[in-house]
């Protein structure tokens, strides 16, 4: 719940792209080729880099391994004023609660659906946009457009669920009139279940698809531009040229972001859909993180969220492993 | 570049222009409405579904939250988290990911492995708390700052962006008798900077954002950050009525909407000021950052 | 990593030593200020600082020396886990709801049990017996509750409208659906245009919660004819009651929208002139009143309040929220002998005075607020004077009363806010009891959240008209298989026990 808060400022897009990278990036030449001998010497040669790095490394087992024991108490019935050692050992208790929970299966669809929804129709829009900004001529139209649409991502998510039910309410919203005027009905869009998922990848296309360009156009820029000239001394038109040389030079991009997203399929964001659930629609709306929420933080069952939580982040390595491993048969880098 | 004049072409120009205009209106619109909400009379929002023009332009909200010291005050409490808490990232980062720019660095992938690790586990709330007041940082500003001293992420991105320097600067200035202190400092920094400050704003945005550490960690509400005081204003109507204690509301009555769209509209001016400034650097550096070739 | 693991235990035992020691609570001399930590939520952004006058006077009234650990009210729940698990309890804290974390706290021995000790005080001892069972946890008392008032609950509706269709004052349930459909189709607003509806219900589900009371619809759970505890949604009246909100929806006596609406928009409609009435707590009344004046430049009193209307099970009213928004509470953490807590308890006594309750509530006498020509109370409303006993109000229980509704007091009360004090008065009589408030199910600690869930949403759904009363019936089926029959038998249980 905070934790994310952390290091959930910038898209998923920038961040896991370059994890991907450093996966990616091992070198052979690190393989235990040599010999331990001269290994320490070389140790001993770069000394001064390893003291660089003190206060990174202690900062990571400070801050982030330390706290890590705390996933142990997925395994207990942990109660705050015991703490971790005198609290309860319940073994897998609070897995088996989980998944023999009659909710497990409507979570999980759910939280699937959602998700499946979004690399459909949230993950091209970034792409998309990004092309289309590419294509601008004039730098300053283009400057200003990009520094409009990352507006978004910076407004509170509070604010746009509550200017979502201005707009689309029944009750006089700019949606609806219109809706009325067209068609002479109005649609009752925050109340049918219907309705619900496409609100919410509406919402996440509004926030988040100019922010989502960053990447792309990072990758755009750095196309050669003698490409574009030598294609077109060739013949081909605007348009054979982004099939063919400007697609081509974010492919890898692409797929390392779809890999990483696969990992978080799981883990749809969790204030956007509580400010968007209510009676009428909770049976497509519930997900992983809101059910946590009300099970657990809300009635205080830590022990319970965590061990969810873990699940979901076993769940999540496990995907991304699997997705990587496809992305390798059809002849990509994949991350590894 | 060669143009391409045909009609087509032309055409394509054209639509994309009008495209990304609407797409950028519609952006756009509801921003609009908050800044002319912050502008407009309570009647006008009590009684308008939306609106971009304001009936009768008033500066009330704005004279309110001036009124007291309270926002000016969180204000500059986060500017200051900012500021510093930027350096300290950059300091830890940059300090982190030179080394392991150095792929024949022993040990190198060991760490590695190690930070990707922290991206996907997590120990939770209590005993991040439980380290912090361990440390003896409840209620002073570090504990905004050190707890989040080096995003994994832009860890990473700085390191790539070394990765990609040419060996060789680094190796004849080795050899002219320079430290690798000296190295990191005059010849690897300077020509950094799209890096840094793409990385840069990414920690500072975070800063900027952040709240949940500072409800937790600190307790003095004269240390409270602007998003702190932001937030209870903003979901303090929002919780009005359902969780409501109406007790309450006869005493500090939840503020009203336009003052809530003024501190909105506040929160986020900062960042947009900044942010054009270094969107020139910022793209580059992501880009040499992230993506390789 | 491997060096992590090595470091682990250390840096572990480091951080485990440096939180054994706590607060150095020592008691100073007998005489001196009593050192007092209070962890308490702020509803603002800015509440009382160390250098107010007001917590000046608090402490020299009460002889102690506070720190005052505030917390914003969004996310006092997590602080107060927090502050479990990290050993480092105030000597007083407020516990918001009775949740799990909050009886698990209890039953783990981290507070004081005051039950036996509450006598010995003057305040105190005049505690509501039927609030103090409902604050209890397995039958004991380890707080003070912060009073509201337990008969909060009526209607509140636009006079002026009701005047123009030419209707009185609503007693019965059928008077009462009368007016809404007169205000609904009779142009209460004499604009000559079908442009109002009568009642606005938000996503929050507490007016239906009040209007089943109406109707004798136990208050969640009441005895069958076997004198066994059943779920309020079990019985013919709920149902019953469901149906009348069924009529009032098909009939679009109530905003369409109701169920997605966000409550924090609850006012609108009534501030743009589009209905007028709302059930809720009574004090909406005189609320939107002030609105109404304030941003709307009325200068006649336009809004009435009643409490409820009879039904043919006779006149009853929901309580409100048991008569208390959470409780203060002595840790042993903080307190460590029965001499601390003893002088904690003063100190919530004392706090209970008028004059602390006026201190908190409208500042000092000349700073703060001043009598006005009719020696009415007239309190500042500069923001800068008000910061200076912001939500200092959290600290107040009002155990004898909450001096705003003290007739002797000087303040300026309009007749309406007379006549919503006679309504909080007269529920008083009416207010039905929940059997179960003190009793504590595991299964509802566990699966509550999820349970509750299900029949709120039955309701709401089998009032738009989605599920039949078969389908409701599904919902409860569903409720008592999923939890729901061990939770009621659980409630039996411990009903028999204490009965």
């Amino acid at each position: 719940m905070s934790e994310n808060d952390y290091c959930g400022h910038f898209p998923i897009g920038v961040s896991m792209a370059t994890m991907s990278t450093a996966i990616e990036t091992i070198d052979p030449m690190d393989l235990k080729t040599e010999s331990g001998k001269r290994r320490i010497a070389r140790m001993k040669k770069e000394k001064s880099l390893y003291i660089l790095m003190i206060p990174g490394i202690l900062y990571f087992v400070i801050f982030k391994y330390l706290p890590m024991w705390g996933l142990t108490i997925a395994f207990q019935n942990f109660q705050p004023i015991l703490g971790f050692l005198k609290s309860e050992w319940v073994g897998m208790e609070n897995f088996r609660d989980f998944f023999s929970s009659p909710d497990f299966f409507m979570i999980f669809r759910n939280t699937l659906v959602l998700s499946l929804l979004n690399i459909i129709f949230y993950f091209p829009m970034p792409i998309v946009l990004a092309l289309l900004l590419n294509e601008v001529r004039q730098a300053a139209f283009k400057r200003a457009i990009q520094t409009i649409v990352y507006i978004p991502h910076f407004i509170s998510i509070v604010v746009v669920a509550s200017l979502t039910y201005v707009l689309f309410t029944t009750a006089g919203g700019a949606v609806n009139i219109l809706m009325e005027r067209l068609t002479g009905e109005t649609i009752n869009f925050l109340g049918s279940p219907r309705w619900f998922r496409p609100l919410i990848i509406g919402q996440t296309i509004w926030k988040e698809t100019g922010y989502g360009t960053i990447i792309f156009l990072a990758a755009l820029a750095g196309v050669d531009q003698n490409l574009y000239e030598a294609a077109a001394i060739d013949g081909a038109g605007r348009f054979k040229q982004l099939i063919h040389i400007t697609l081509p030079s974010i492919a890898n991009v692409i797929v390392i972001l779809l890999i990483l997203r696969m990992g978080q399929v799981l883990d749809n964001g969790f204030e956007q859909i509580f400010l968007m659930t209510n009676a009428l629609n909770r049976n497509v709306a519930e997900v992983f993180n809101t059910y946590v929420y009300t099970v657990g933080i809300t009635q205080g069952a830590f022990s319970y969220s965590t061990a969810v939580g873990l699940f979901k982040s076993v769940i999540g390595v496990i995907l991304v492993l699997g997705t990587n491993g496809i992305a390798k048969k059809f002849g990509h880098s994949g991350l590894y | 570049m060669i143009r391409d004049t045909s009609m087509g072409s032309r055409i394509f120009d054209t639509l994309n222009i009008l495209f990304l205009s609407a797409f950028a209106l519609l952006t756009v619109l509801p921003f609009l409405y908050i800044i002319a909400g912050s502008f407009a009379s309570e009647k006008q929002l009590a009684t308008e579904a939306f609106f971009v023009i304001p009936k009768e332009v008033s500066l009330d909200s704005y004279r309110y939250i001036l009124s007291s010291n309270t926002i000016p005050r969180s204000a500059l409490v986060s500017i200051g988290v900012t500021l510093f808490g930027t350096f300290v990232n950059l300091f830890f980062t940059v300090t982190m990911a030179y080394p392991l720019s150095k792929k024949r660095l022993p040990g190198r992938n060991g760490i590695i492995n190690m930070v990707i690790f922290t991206m996907i586990f997590s120990g939770g709330l209590i005993p991040t708390f439980l380290v912090v007041k361990g440390m003896g940082l409840l209620d002073r500003y570090a504990s905004l700052i050190l707890p989040i001293a080096i995003s994994p992420f832009n860890l990473i991105v700085v390191k790539s962006f070394f990765q990609e320097m040419p060996e060789e600067l680094e190796e004849s200035a080795i050899i002219d008798g320079c430290s690798r202190y000296g190295v990191l400092w005059r010849i690897v920094l300077p020509l950094s900077m799209p890096v840094l400050a793409a990385v840069g704003l990414f920690y500072a945005v975070g800063h900027w954002n952040s709240f949940f550490s500072a409800l937790i960690y600190l307790s003095s509400p004269k240390k409270w950050p602007l998003q702190v005081i932001l937030r209870q204003m903003v979901m303090l109507a929002q919780f009005t009525a359902a969780n409501m204690d109406s007790f309450d509301s006869d005493f500090v009555r939840p503020p009203e909407q336009s003052i809530k769209m003024a501190v909105i509209v506040l929160s986020v001016v900062p960042i947009l000021f900044v942010y054009p400034f270094i969107q020139r650097h910022f793209t580059k550096g992501v880009m040499i950052g992230a993506i390789k070739g | 990593m491997r060096k992590a693991v090595v470091l682990l235990p250390m840096v572990l035992a480091l951080v485990l030593s440096c939180s054994r020691d706590g607060k150095a609570a020592a008691s100073a001399g007998a005489e001196g200020p009593y050192p007092l930590s209070i962890m308490v939520m702020t509803i603002s952004g800015e509440p009382m600082g160390d250098d107010s006058p007001v917590k000046k006077y608090i402490e020299e009234y009460t002889n102690t020396s506070l720190d005052i650990i505030w917390v914003p009210n969004t996310t006092y729940e997590d602080k107060m886990n927090i502050t479990f698990a990290s050993g480092d309890l105030p000597t007083i804290m407020v516990a918001p709801k009775k949740t799990s974390s909050v009886i698990n706290a209890a039953r783990n021995g981290a507070f004081w049990d005051i039950t036996d000790y509450l006598k010995d005080y003057p305040n105190l001892s005049k505690a509501n017996p039927q609030v103090l069972n409902n604050i209890s946890i397995d039958g004991r008392v380890y707080g003070v509750y912060r009073a509201r008032e337990l008969g909060r609950n009526g209607i509140s509706f636009r006079r002026d409208w009701l005047d123009r269709v030419g209707l009185d004052t609503p007693e019965t349930i059928d008077d009462f659906y009368q007016m809404l459909r007169a205000f609904t189709y009779g142009d209460p607003d004499g604009n000559g245009k079908d442009d109002t509806y009568g009642m606005t219900v938000t996503k929050w589900t507490g007016p239906w919660d009040v209007m089943k009371m109406w109707f004798g619809a136990p208050n969640e759970w009441g005895e069958d004819s076997t004198g066994n505890l059943v779920a309020d949604f079990e019985t013919r009246e709920y149902m019953d009651a469901l149906k009348f909100f069924r009529k009032l929806y098909k009939e679009g006596l109530v905003n369409e929208d109701f169920a997605m609406m966000e409550s924090s928009k609850w006012q609108e409609p009534y501030l743009s002139g589009k209905a007028g009435v709302v059930v809720d707590v009574a004090d909406f009344s005189t609320t939107l009143q002030g609105e109404f004046e304030t941003k709307l430049g009325f200068e006649e009193i336009v809004w009435d309040v009643v409490g409820s209307v009879e039904g043919d099970k006779g006149l009853h009213n929901l309580p409100f929220a048991g008569g208390y928004n959470g409780m203060l509470v002595i840790t042993k953490n903080g307190a460590k002998t029965e001499e601390d807590m003893k002088k904690a308890l003063a100190f919530l006594d004392k706090m209970n005075d008028y004059e602390m309750q006026i201190a908190m509530m409208y500042g000092l006498e000349g700073v703060h607020y001043t009598f006005d020509e009719n020696g009415f109370y007239d309190v500042s409303t500069d923001k800068a004077v008000k910061a200076q006993y912001d939500s200092a109000a959290q600290m107040g229980m009002g155990i004898q009363g909450d001096f705003r509704y003290d007739p002797d007091q000087p303040i300026d009360r309009d007749e309406l806010v007379l006549k919503r004090n006679a309504v909080y008065k007269s529920n008083l009589d009416i207010v039905v009891g929940d059997p179960c408030a003190s009793f504590t199910s595991d299964t509802y600690a566990k699966k509550g959240a999820q349970l509750d869930k299900i029949i709120e949403d039955a309701r709401v759904q089998f009032v738009v008209g989605l599920i039949d009363e078969a389908g409701f019936n599904d919902a409860v089926k569903q409720w008592r298989s999923q939890g729901g029959d061990d939770i009621k038998g659980e409630y039996n249980a411990l009903y028999k026990q204490y009965k």
